[in-house]
């Protein structure tokens, strides 16, 4: 007994999925739950794998098409074409309709992002070129004539404030019995 | 349907596209015909427990469990240190890292030496 759990428990440390506390003292593990070969797995590389992935994931042969194999960790997932939930029939009726998606559909990699809520790829009245084109000559036009404005400014021409009372003498707190220089702000 | 054109700003249905109606290929029609069963097994799935008067238990979907898993612990396991993925690594993880540090250490070296000198100017009012 001691010497299966010891030998459990390096397996544990090797394999690198650990088993959880139940599988380790008694070996076994619950029956509920989903089984794990519903889950996602490694890259398919032999056509049986892929047949196999093809059927877990409910779609065809033909329309299954994993990610390239780059080692950035998408495993045997599915790409999907990029098209947003915004693009699909809103007058069918669909299982879950906010999301526009059926039970069972394989979900796209990014769906959190293709929402209703949020990025939608629907075709827009001109092109993306022209949009982006558009929008950066206008942001560089306004850049360019603010930074023009500040090189040459141009306002009304202004002075410094004329006071009177001989530039407010009293109301500094100059001396009320002396008489203080008279100010002019004027020429003739 | 011959002039037909999409209402702006959305794609046109898959029901009114002109390639499905006219010269079909045989492989094609095939193709559809598996993706139609497909769907309706998953539909007729799905409704039997919906109508299921004895479910007291949420539906679990399978492909929603497949989603999470691939993005949350699929990862680690099938991810490999390649070129593309190296660089990307140390490009948005660790160069960060040293030229934060160098910007942020030059700036401030620069402040302490104009307030030492006793020429900085200090944008705000510290007080009244």
């Amino acid at each position: 007994m001691a010497a299966l759990r010891a030998g459990l428990l390096t397996r544990a440390l090797t394999k690198g999925k650990t088993p959880r506390i139940c599988e380790i003292v008694l070996g076994t593990r619950a029956a509920s739950g989903g089984s794990k070969d519903i889950l996602p797995g490694p890259y398919p590389k032999t056509p049986e794998e892929r047949e196999a992935a093809a059927k877990k994931y409910n779609m065809t042969l033909e329309d299954y098409q994993p990610f390239p194999d780059d080692g950035q960790g998408h495993g045997d997932y599915p790409m999907l074409p990029d098209r947003s939930q915004h693009e699909r029939d809103p007058w069918y009726q669909w299982d879950h309709p906010d999301l526009r998606r059926n039970w069972g559909e394989p979900m796209h990699y990014d769906f959190d992002m293709y929402i209703r809520n949020r990025v939608d790829t629907s075709p827009s009245p001109v092109d993306w070129r022209t949009m982006r084109n558009t929008l950066l000559g206008f942001l560089g036009f306004m850049v360019l004539m603010f930074g023009l404005g500040e090189m040459f400014p141009s306002y009304q021409p202004v002075a410094p404030k004329q006071y009177p009372y001989n530039n407010l003498y009293l109301e500094r707190g100059g001396d009320p019995e002396k008489q203080p220089e008279p100010v002019t702000h004027y020429e003739i | 349907m011959a002039n037909y054109k999409e209402a702006p700003l959305a794609t046109r249905p898959k029901t009114l596209d002109p390639a499905e109606y006219f010269n079909l290929s045989p492989e094609y029609r095939r193709s559809e015909e598996d993706r139609a069963a497909l769907r309706s097994r998953l539909k007729r799935q799905y409704l039997l427990q919906l109508n299921n008067p004895h479910r007291q238990e949420l539906i679990e979907d399978p492909a929603l469990t497949r989603w999470i898993h691939a993005r949350g612990k699929n990862v680690y396991p099938n991810f490999r240190p390649t070129a593309k993925t190296s660089l990307l690594g140390g490009l948005f993880g660790v160069l960060p890292l040293f030229v934060l540090y160098f910007v942020f250490k030059t700036d401030r070296d620069k402040r302490e030496a104009k307030m030492k000198a006793g020429t900085y100017e200090r944008p705000y009012k510290l007080s009244t």
